[in-house]
Parts: structure tokens; C-alpha cells; sequence
């Protein structure tokens, strides 16, 4: 019985203590909005919780990948408004659905190609690259839809985003933890997944041992733009309609997702359970904050505060840790001339 | 030739390129459009482009540092808004103490932004994505979403988009054209000739070798956002003026259009390169092509993200690869041709560059 | 006028002491400078130079021993400190701020000149520097065009305009052309005229004679000898740092020579290397021996891909190669161990068995693509065995290991590619007796079983001991072979340092 208990302390020091701090920081916003709602705790109310977000958290996944491995990618929400404006277009212009669906994928693709030719192969800074693209792919959403708003979509696309698949589960949310759970194995245990951590922990030593460094960071931004295009369709679907700026702003949610989670924004760390467990706090923050009746800005606000100090956090912690042991180191050697008396200090600015 | 090399930098190269660049297009518009360079045009522009060349000064300042603000759009409409408010308020405020109320709004935004990024250590694409989304729901809040009108204005604000301090023949000198030519020449001036201005060279062109040169580089960056934040105040003024009516999302987007201003401009975000000289450049060929594509050919204006986000690339991509080159050819050529001018016998200098 | 009369030191170390993770880098050591004079400093890599300039620059502490500056107790606990004193360095990599122009390069640190840059004086005042050190620059250019001979000059004129009293020189020569030494060394008597203590470290010997007033031998972070000018001959330097019993060291068992594995023809990259020339046979040892900027890394690189070669021919059992990648010079058997161990040859978070595997993953992983952990592991204990790592488990993280340790599960890392040619980059360096004498008794068992390693390595001891054949390069130059049985210490640290009496033992 002793041993059961030491080994579950064990594995859950090494889960980390990050994600354990998000795990008590979860039950306290979830007790709260219990307290609220009595109702909170159902499953209908969860499921709703998700799907106001499901497609942000879709590519809060792809987004994960691509900042562990020391990159970012700013333009997944304009690719997500970018395939939705395409296939709405395509539609609008009497093409088939599917078809449309499709060939605004396909887009999807095209646009991480896109991305991941400049920065896998030109070496051109991640941050400015998407940044420009950001702006670029949702000019060209923009294009095709300027000012109109496109909807009545087929039933069967509506029913995708809207109806609940199985029991009260619509399909986005299914395929969110489909996702999830291939995402999880994919960068926990497989090949890929390890090579991605190395390659953010520290690109030239994975170059000097043979991986591949651009071919991985160009599979990333293919990837990162299919899904956001899948989601950016998911969006079109739930919604029934699309307009020019489906999908704007998204970026500061799931980068905080991912931040929030224990991935650090230098590369090299983090796991998805963080990344999982910061998504709930999140939409149980805002699901919370919508109960208490604060205005959608207003939650944008404070979200972008936990984003600040989520990295700002850490950051101070260990800059307080350097500073105290600075001092000791200080006052030790400090000690030591004194009982010398000879030496003289210098201090340090 | 040879004259050239001692004379003119790489960098000074550029910004005579991107000169004859915008007198290109000047002219294949003109070609294109009846009555494109007439001085009511010029007029129109000028005050288009001065608000965007305020904020790409201020964003200068930053990337010189190898940061980026991405707040300066929500600085904008929170100032507009503010501000616009206390005159509908108390329409009698002097309008110089409405100048300087609207650039400490800003340098209190930008300060926020400083002391995160410069003492916080937090990359500042995090503090001003946050920064970004928190000054504006915070407008969104204050304003319960009840916009400013130019009806509730006091008349000098309207009146000022249209005042002229100067007029050659048709050309009007606009306040708000003043503004901005005050600033890019004072910041030019900065970068140039003041000591704060070339340590923001210096943290940007080798933040290592500053470190180990003493400088207080905290304190720098931290300057460089707060003086952001003041310009971003000061182009919430003008914009104001400019609009009159101000609603909630007033100026969202104008930190893009900075930062592709700088970029085509020539600052770099790797640190260390780039002038106020050349962020106006870049802001005039930004709102030259905006304003010909969109409002005189009718180009449909939903182009203009695509064609922002393509400018932006293609400026960064050619500067990667062949102002890199560029700069190695050049520095061999023209330091060889300096020193073989002007004693031979050192002209033996090796060849080895960078 | 000449201040060299000074006896009184400016600047003395006493019984100092500094160990890095157990490894003694500096032994009970004494140093003085007096002003006005050029004191070199000589010894191979490895013998504490570096340390201590590191610790006069206030980098890093010592661990016991006194620094006395103009006889007063000084504590230099950082750069800024010592920079306040009054010392300055140059390193071989100097430190301009390539987008600035020469002029303010020189007067970065001033805080005296005040907010406003007076563009006009300042170019003056930097021609003035620059004029009394007779150099003849332009001071507008942005410092980014200038070559290294350039760059050391502005950081000359930097450390005059800053008053400087000690000014440290490492290997500021290795970079420049004969007439660029010339130049330096003008610059430096002026310094040194002017009554700055110079201390000057450089492996030219005769350069070293050339400039200094005394030289100062450390070996193995031991000093060994101080002795004025007049006193010295260049062989008498060469065996006060080379001198030492190697008894303790294993000696390479005797393997017969197998068949010839590679060949490199005219391998040439711009500013890096030219004209290498050499065969490597299964079964042996080449070891590649020279001095810090012999760029003898620069070639391995090359064979592995890493920073590919310009131009020249690269034979692997006949066949031609253009080896462009890591990945491709693995696939062809070649593996790299870094020198660099803990920024380039680990992974440093990640486990032990997690960074033996990295290179060959694709071979660890299901048809799945998932990783066969178990695979991992067994692969990690086989090593552990044979290389004796010591650590608790192979699921530790690297980071906590010793740097033996650390070494070896690099050197598990390559062995695990089953490698036809191992590139071995400096394994011993910064390793205790116990894990050097283990590494070696790794290398002869490799070359039993016919794979050919080429050593790279600074430790004399250790290229004679391990070597079948040695080949010698000095800044990018093959300088040439030896054949094990000819060679001495002295004879290959004197081609090392490119002196000409190297006709003995020549082979290719």
C-alpha cells in the first residue's frame, strides 16, 4: 500500500510541476463557476464550454509543435478565414460543397507550404514571415468575399459544425480529441515528436547529429496550414456563414494556450497535458467570465493578461532565484574577507 | 565609381533605390490615371501618410532594438477615443495641452510595454500581442461602445485636417503634413546625432558586444517602447483630427501597416540599420500605393492586405539575400579602394571579410 | 619617454588555483605584469592560458590565490570591474559593432563626450588615435567592411582612448597577413612606449620573440618558466611546454594496416583550409595535431557534412563523394564527434539513451513511426557497460553527468552508427586521467576491429601515443605526415608552429 502511494508521488514529480499547478489553478476556476452555476458541471454545459472555441483549440495543437520547436506561426488564423472564405466563394460561385471543402484544404496546404519554404529554406525570420502572411492570406480572404457576408450552406456541411454527432458531441469536438490524442502520441513518443524537442532545444546540436533540420520545420508549417484550414472550414460550419473576418484575433488564444501550458516560447519544452489542461483554464475563464455577464473584449483582455504572466511569471521566479543566489555567494564571500581583513571588495554595478 | 564606394554606404544605397522606386511608380500612375499629379492628390495624401509615418518612426525605434510593437494600433484608438472625449467634454481645453495629453496617454501605454519587455524579459511579441488585445477591450469597455462624432467636437479639431500653415501654388502644407516632417526630421536628428539615438544602434547591431561595453541596455529598450508608446499618442491626436469620428475599433491594424512601412523603409529587425529618413520613405510608398491602387484606380481595396503582407515578404526576402551580398561585396571593394587611394602600399590588405 | 624601467608590477597573481568540474586548469600559479613592457605567455592548448585571462578579465573567480593591482588587493568580480581598473582585452574574434562606423566603435564606451554626438570632432579625434598608432582607416565606414587586422586596430584605438593600463592580447596574430603582424606590433611598442602592460599570448614563436620583453611558459596549468628575452631560444620554449613523462598514457597496440578506406584530394574551403591532402587506412589511427586555429575542425566538418568543403575530392572505398549533409556522410559511414560537447554534442535536457540513438532514430522506431523505448534502452545499457558510464540509470538526464560521463555517452552516440570512419574531436579535453586513459582503450579496440579513426587532437602526449600517423596543420595549411616511429613532440609542435625544420619525417 506504501509503495502504491510513493509511486504515484513519483510519476507525479515527474509530470511536472507546471502541470500541476495548472491542475489546482483548473479546480479552483471550475469550483468558482460551480459555484455560479450549479449547473456547471454537466456534461451538456462542458460540451458548450468547447464548442465556442473548438476550432481555436484545434489549432492550439499545431501550434504547440511549431513553438516547441522554436518557431511560430502568426497567419494560422488567416489561413483558418482564407479557407473559409475560399470555399464559401467557391460555393457562392456553384461549386459543389465538397468539392469546395476540398480544394480550400488543399489551400489550407498550399499557404504552410507557402511559410515553410521561406522560413525552412530561405532561413527567413519566423516571427516577420508569418507576421507579413498574417496580413497577407487574410487580404486574400478579404478578396474573395470584400464585404459580403456568404452562408446557407448545405445541410450536411451545417450539420457538421452544428448537430452533435454522437450523444451530446458534435463532430469538431471529436475530432478535437482525435487530434489531441494522436498529437499527444505523435510528439510524446514518436520519432518526429522527439525530433521536433531537439531541434527547438537546440537546432545546431540536432544539425551535428545528423537530423534534418529544414525538412522537419517545412512538415511543421504544412501542417500547421492543412489544419488551420480545416478549422477555419469547421468555423464556416458552425457558424452557417461566412464573412471577410472570419477568424481575426484568434492568434492571441492559442498562443496563450500553448504559453500558458508550460511551452516555452525560446523552444525545446513543454507537453500537451500543459497545453490541454492551460485550453480548459482558458475556456472555463471565459465560460466563467460570460456567466458573470463581462463583454467578449473584456475577456480578450484578461486573457491577454495571463498571457503576460505566464511568461512573466517564470521568468521573474527565476530571475529572483539568479538575484538570491547571487547574494548568498555575496555574503559568504563577504564573511570570509572580513575575518581576513585585508581584502578589499569591489562591489558589482 | 570609386568615389562612390568611400562616399555612400550599402544602406544609403538603399534608400536612393527606394527613392527612384516611388518616383516609378509615381509615374507609371500618372501614366495610367488622368489627372493623377494634380496638388489636390497631394493634399489628400499627405495627411494619410503623416499618421503612418508617426507610428513607423516610433516603430523604427523599436525594431532598431530587434523588438517589434505591435500595440501601436490600439494605442491609436485609445488615445483618439480619450482624447476625443475630453474635448467633447470640455470643448474650451487649449489645443496644446490636448497634444500633450495625448502623447503622455501614449507614453503610459508605452511605458507598460517597456518595463514588461525591458525588465520583465518577456519577448516583446508576447507584451505587445497581449498589450494589443488589453488596451483595446479596455477602450471597449470605457467607451461602452458609443463612438466620438465630429458633431461633438469642438470646430478647431474638424478644422485642423484642413488647415494649411503654408500653400506653394496648389500644394497645401497640412498641419497634420507639419507634424510629421517635425517628427522624422527630430528623429532623425536622434538617431544621428544623439547618444541614446546610436546606442540604439549599437544594442541592435551586437547586443552582446553592448553588454560588455557597459551599456545600460534595459534601460534603453525600456526608452524605446516609452517613446513608442508617446509617438503612438501623438498619432491618436492625428488621427482624430484626421476622422473625426472615432468608434471602438478605431486604428486596429495600423501597427501592420508600421511595421511594412519600416520594413520597405530598410530598417531591419535583426538590429542595428535603418533611419527615420528611410521609415518615411517606407510609409510613403506604403499610403502612395494604398491611395493610387484603391481610391484612383479602383482597385478593389480588399487587395490591400494581400498586397501589404507581399510587400512586407518580398522587402524582407530581398534584404536577406541580397543586401547581404550586397553589403560583402561593397565593404571588400570599397575598403580595398580606400586604403589603395590613399597609401599604396597598403593596399596589400587582406581580403579576408566577413 | 620609455617606461620600461618600472619594477614595481602593475598587476601580480600569487598561488592561484581554478578547477573546472574536477579538472585542475590552473596549479599554484604566478603571474606579474610591470608596466610599460610586453610579457608573452606560451603554452599548448590545455595549459591554463585562457583561464587566466578569464580570470584577470574578471569572468570567472578563482578558486584560492591573491591579485594584486599596483600592490593593493583587488577583487575582479566581473567584466565591468575589471574594465574600471583600467584592463582591457582582444581576443582573436574582436568585438565591433559591425553597423556603426570606426569613429564610434572608438568612443563607444565613453560616457564623458556627453548626449550629443559631434560627428566632426569625433572623426577627428579617431583620426588623431588612429594617426598615432600610424593606421590608415576611414573612420566614416561602417565597421561590418573592415578585415580582422582592421577591426583589431579600432580595438586598439579603443582601449588608448579608455586610458587603458593592461591591455591583454589573445592570439590577436592568428587572422593576419606578415604585413599585418608588422602593423600590429608597431602598435604595440607605441603601447607599450607609452607605459601600458601588454600581455601578449601567441603561438608564432619567432613572432612571440619578436614582440616581447619576457615570456612565460605554463604547461598543463602549471608555470614553468619566466625568463627575459636575451635568455631565450625558441627550442628551449618549445621543451618547457612540451616536457612531461607519458607513461601514464595508453599506447596504441599495434593492428595491422587494413585496406585504404578514404581519400581526400585538394580539399579546399574559402578562408578555412586549402591543399589538404591525405589517405586513411582501416585499422589506423591518423591523428590530426596542431595548434588553436589550425583550423583542423574546419576538415572534419567537412567529411561530415556539416559545413561542406568548396571545392576538392573526397574517396570513400573508391566511389566519389560531394558529402553535402549529416545525414548523407552518416549514410556513408563517417561519424563526428564535436570538441563542443555541451552546446553541439548533446542534447542536454534530454536522457541518456534518448541522445545515443538521435542519429540512427529511424531505426528505432515501429512501423508506426513510434519510438521502441525498450530498443532505446537495451542499446543504452550496452553501452553503459562498455564504455563504463557512470550513472544511476540510462533515463537520466545528460545534464547531470560529469563531463566524463558526458563524453562517453557522445562517443556511445557514434559508436552506435557503427561508423567505417570515426571522426574524434578533441575526447579528451577537459576529462580527468581515469576517462582519458578509457577513451583511448576504446580507440585501440575500435581500430582492432578495423575502423579507422582520425584524432583530433592538441595534446602532444596523446597524438604520440595514439597515433599511427600524424598529420600536421598550421592555420588552414597542411603543414605535413608524419609516420608515428619518426616523430617527437618537438618536431611536431615546431611544424605545428610552422617552423622550417620539418624535412624529417615527411610522408603523404
Amino acid at each position: 500500500m506504501l509503495n502504491n502511494k510513493k509511486n504515484f508521488l513519483g510519476k507525479l514529480k515527474r509530470i511536472g510541476g507546471w502541470e500541476v499547478f495548472l491542475l489546482v489553478i483548473l479546480a479552483i476556476i471550475v469550483f468558482l463557476n460551480t459555484l455560479r452555476a450549479p449547473n456547471y458541471l454537466t456534461i451538456n454545459n462542458q460540451v458548450n464550454l468547447f464548442k465556442l472555441s473548438i476550432e481555436k483549440i484545434i489549432i492550439a495543437l499545431t501550434m504547440t509543435f511549431l513553438i516547441i520547436n522554436g518557431e511560430i506561426d502568426l497567419s494560422a488564423p488567416s489561413i483558418m478565414g482564407l479557407a473559409a472564405c475560399f470555399s464559401a466563394f467557391l460555393y457562392e460561385n456553384g461549386m459543389n460543397m465538397g468539392i469546395a471543402v476540398v480544394l480550400s484544404l488543399l489551400v489550407g496546404l498550399a499557404c504552410g507550404i507557402f511559410n515553410g519554404f521561406w522560413i525552412a529554406y530561405v532561413s527567413l525570420n519566423s516571427l516577420v514571415v508569418t507576421l507579413a502572411m498574417l496580413i497577407g492570406f487574410r487580404g486574400l480572404a478579404r478578396l474573395f468575399l470584400e464585404d459580403r457576408s456568404i452562408g446557407y450552406f448545405p445541410d450536411w456541411f451545417n450539420f457538421i459544425g452544428q448537430k452533435n454527432l454522437i450523444g451530446p458531441f458534435p463532430f469538431s469536438l471529436i475530432l478535437f480529441f482525435i487530434l489531441l490524442i494522436i498529437a499527444i502520441i505523435v510528439l510524446q513518443f514518436s520519432g518526429f515528436g522527439r525530433r521536433v524537442y531537439v531541434i527547438g532545444n537546440n537546432k545546431e546540436a540536432a544539425r551535428y547529429s545528423g537530423v534534418n533540420v529544414k525538412r522537419i520545420k517545412f512538415h511543421l508549417y504544412m501542417a500547421s496550414g492543412f489544419i488551420s484550414a480545416l478549422a477555419g472550414l469547421l468555423l464556416a460550419a458552425r457558424y452557417g456563414a461566412v464573412r471577410g473576418d472570419t477568424a481575426t484575433g484568434y492568434e492571441l488564444d492559442i498562443i496563450t494556450m500553448a504559453l500558458l501550458g508550460g511551452v516555452s516560447i525560446f523552444g525545446g519544452s513543454g507537453t500537451l497535458w500543459g497545453v490541454f489542461l492551460s485550453i480548459m483554464i482558458i475556456l472555463n475563464i471565459r465560460n466563467g467570465m460570460s456567466l458573470a455577464s463581462f463583454s467578449g473584449h473584456y475577456q480578450t483582455g484578461v486573457i491577454g493578461v495571463i498571457l503576460i504572466f505566464s511568461v512573466l511569471g517564470p521568468n521573474i521566479a527565476n530571475q529572483f532565484i539568479a538575484w538570491s543566489k547571487r547574494r548568498k555567494r555575496m555574503i559568504e564571500e563577504q564573511k570570509t574577507c572580513e575575518s581576513d581583513g585585508k581584502e578589499v571588495i569591489i562591489e558589482t554595478k | 565609381m570609386k568615389r562612390i564606394y568611400g562616399r555612400f554606404s550599402p544602406e544609403q544605397i538603399r534608400v536612393l533605390f527606394l527613392m527612384l522606386l516611388i518616383v516609378l511608380v509615381v509615374v507609371i500612375f500618372s501614366i495610367q490615371i488622368d489627372d493623377y499629379l494634380t496638388a489636390n492628390f497631394f493634399n489628400r495624401i499627405s495627411t494619410s501618410v503623416a499618421i503612418i509615418a508617426v507610428l513607423a518612426i516610433a516603430q523604427t525605434l523599436v525594431f532598431l532594438t530587434r523588438n517589434f510593437d505591435l500595440s501601436l494600433g490600439s494605442i491609436v484608438g485609445v488615445t483618439a477615443y480619450i482624447i476625443g472625449q475630453q474635448l467633447t467634454r470640455i470643448p474650451n481645453m487649449h489645443p496644446v495641452v490636448t497634444v500633450i495629453f495625448a502623447i503622455g496617454l501614449g507614453m503610459l501605454m508605452g511605458t507598460i510595454n517597456g518595463v514588461l519587455i525591458a525588465y520583465g524579459r518577456v519577448p516583446s511579441i508576447i507584451i505587445t500581442i497581449s498589450t494589443l488585445a488589453i488596451y483595446r477591450s479596455f477602450l471597449v469597455e470605457y467607451s461602452h461602445a458609443i463612438p466620438i462624432t465630429t458633431n461633438n467636437l469642438p470646430r478647431w479639431v474638424v478644422e485642423l485636417n484642413k488647415i494649411s500653415l503654408l500653400t506653394i501654388g496648389g500644394l497645401e502644407l497640412r498641419v497634420l503634413f507639419l507634424i510629421m516632417i517635425v517628427i522624422v526630421v527630430i528623429f532623425q536628428l536622434v538617431l544621428s546625432y544623439l547618444r541614446f539615438g546610436r546606442r540604439l544602434y549599437a544594442i541592435g547591431s551586437n547586443p552582446v558586444a553592448a553588454k560588455v561595453a557597459g551599456f545600460p541596455d534595459r534601460n534603453i529598450v525600456f526608452m524605446a517602447f516609452l517613446l513608442s508608446g508617446a509617438l503612438g499618442g501623438l498619432a491618436g491626436f492625428m488621427y482624430l483630427v484626421r476622422f473625426g469620428n472615432i468608434m471602438v475599433l478605431a486604428g486596429q491594424g495600423l501597427e501592420f501597416a508600421s511595421i511594412a512601412a519600416v520594413v520597405v523603409g530598410g530598417v531591419s529587425n535583426m538590429g542595428g540599420s535603418g533611419t527615420a529618413i528611410g521609415a518615411l520613405l517606407g510609409s510613403v510608398m506604403i499610403d502612395l500605393l494604398e491611395n493610387s491602387l484603391y481610391r484612383t484606380m479602383a482597385v478593389s481595396e480588399f487587395w490591400r492586405g494581400a498586397i501589404l503582407g507581399m510587400l512586407i515578404l518580398l522587402a524582407v526576402a530581398i534584404d536577406h539575400v541580397f543586401i547581404g551580398r550586397l553589403r560583402k561585396i561593397w565593404a571588400r571593394a570599397g575598403f580595398l579602394m580606400t586604403q589603395s587611394e590613399e597609401d599604396p602600399e597598403k593596399a596589400e590588405v587582406s581580403s579576408h571579410v566577413e | 619617454m620609455n617606461k620600461r624601467q618600472n619594477n614595481n608590477p602593475i598587476l601580480e597573481l600569487e598561488n592561484v588555483y581554478k578547477s573546472y568540474n574536477g579538472v585542475k586548469a590552473l596549479t599554484d600559479v604566478h603571474f606579474d605584469l610591470h608596466p610599460g613592457e610586453v610579457h608573452a605567455l606560451v603554452g599548448e592548448n590545455g595549459a591554463g592560458k585562457s583561464t587566466l585571462v578569464k580570470i584577470i578579465m574578471g569572468v570567472i573567480q578563482t578558486d584560492a590565490g591573491s591579485i594584486n593591482l599596483d600592490g593593493e588587493p583587488v577583487k575582479i568580480s566581473n567584466p565591468q570591474v575589471a574594465q574600471d581598473l583600467g584592463i582591457a582585452a582582444i581576443y582573436q574574434e574582436p568585438m565591433v559593432f559591425p553597423d556603426l562606423n570606426v569613429a564610434e566603435n572608438i568612443f563607444i564606451s565613453h560616457a564623458q563626450r556627453g548626449s550629443i554626438v559631434k560627428w566632426s570632432k569625433m572623426f577627428r579625434d579617431a583620426e588623431e588615435i588612429l594617426g598615432k598608432l600610424d593606421v590608415k582607416l576611414n573612420v566614416r565606414m561602417p565597421a561590418r567592411g573592415l578585415t580582422v587586422a582592421a577591426q583589431q586596430a579600432v580595438e586598439i584605438a579603443k582601449a588608448i582612448s579608455l586610458n587603458v593600463r593592461i591591455l591583454i592580447m589573445d592570439e590577436p596574430t592568428s587572422s593576419l597577413s606578415a604585413h599585418e603582424v608588422e602593423q600590429l606590433f608597431k602598435l604595440i611598442r607605441a603601447l607599450r612606449n607609452q607605459g601600458v602592460a601588454i600581455l601578449f599570448i601567441g603561438h608564432r614563436l619567432e613572432e612571440v620573440l619578436e614582440i616581447s620583453d619576457r615570456v612565460s611558459v605554463f604547461r598543463d596549468g602549471c608555470w614553468i618558466s619566466t625568463k627575459p628575452r636575451d635568455e631565450i631560444t625558441i627550442d628551449g620554449v618549445i621543451r618547457d611546454m612540451v616536457g612531461r613523462e607519458f607513461s601514464e598514457f595508453f599506447s596504441k597496440t599495434k593492428t595491422e594496416r587494413g585496406d585504404l578506406l578514404l581519400s581526400v584530394r585538394n580539399l579546399y574551403k574559402e578562408n578555412t583550409f586549402h591543399d589538404i591532402n591525405f589517405d586513411v587506412y582501416r585499422g589506423e589511427v591518423l591523428v590530426f595535431a596542431g595548434l588553436i586555429g589550425s583550423h583542423r575542425t574546419d576538415v572534419g566538418l567537412a567529411l561530415f557534412g556539416v559545413e561542406p568543403a568548396d571545392s576538392g575530392e573526397i574517396m570513400l572505398e573508391g566511389n566519389s563523394y560531394r558529402i553535402k549533409s549529416p545525414e548523407q556522410a552518416l549514410k556513408l559511414g563517417i561519424a563526428y564527434a564535436t570538441e563542443d560537447r555541451r552546446h553541439l554534442g548533446l542534447t542536454m535536457p534530454m536522457s541518456i539513451c534518448s541522445n545515443i540513438s538521435l542519429p540512427l532514430l529511424r531505426d528505432y522506431l515501429n512501423k508506426l513511426g513510434l519510438i521502441k523505448r525498450i530498443e532505446e534502452e537495451k542499446t543504452a545499457e550496452v553501452f553503459r557497460k562498455r564504455l563504463d558510464i557512470r550513472a544511476s540509470s540510462v533515463n537520466i538526464s545528460v545534464e547531470n553527468l560529469s563531463g566524463g560521463n558526458q563524453q562517453k555517452v557522445m562517443i556511445s552516440k557514434w559508436l552506435n552508427t557503427d561508423p567505417k570512419l570515426l571522426i574524434l574531436d578533441e575526447p579528451t579535453r577537459g576529462i580527468d586521467v581515469g576517462t582519458k586513459a578509457e577513451v583511448h582503450k576504446m580507440i585501440n579496440d575500435l581500430t582492432g576491429r578495423g575502423i579507422a579513426v582520425i584524432l583530433i587532437s592538441s595534446d602532444l602526449p596523446e597524438v604520440l601515443a595514439m597515433s599511427d600517423r600524424i598529420l600536421v596543420m598550421r592555420e588552414g595549411k597542411q603543414m605535413g605526415i608524419f609516420e608515428q616511429k619518426k616523430a617527437e613532440q618537438e618536431l611536431i609542435m615546431a611544424a605545428a608552429m610552422g617552423q622550417n625544420n620539418i624535412k624529417q619525417g615527411v610522408a603523404l
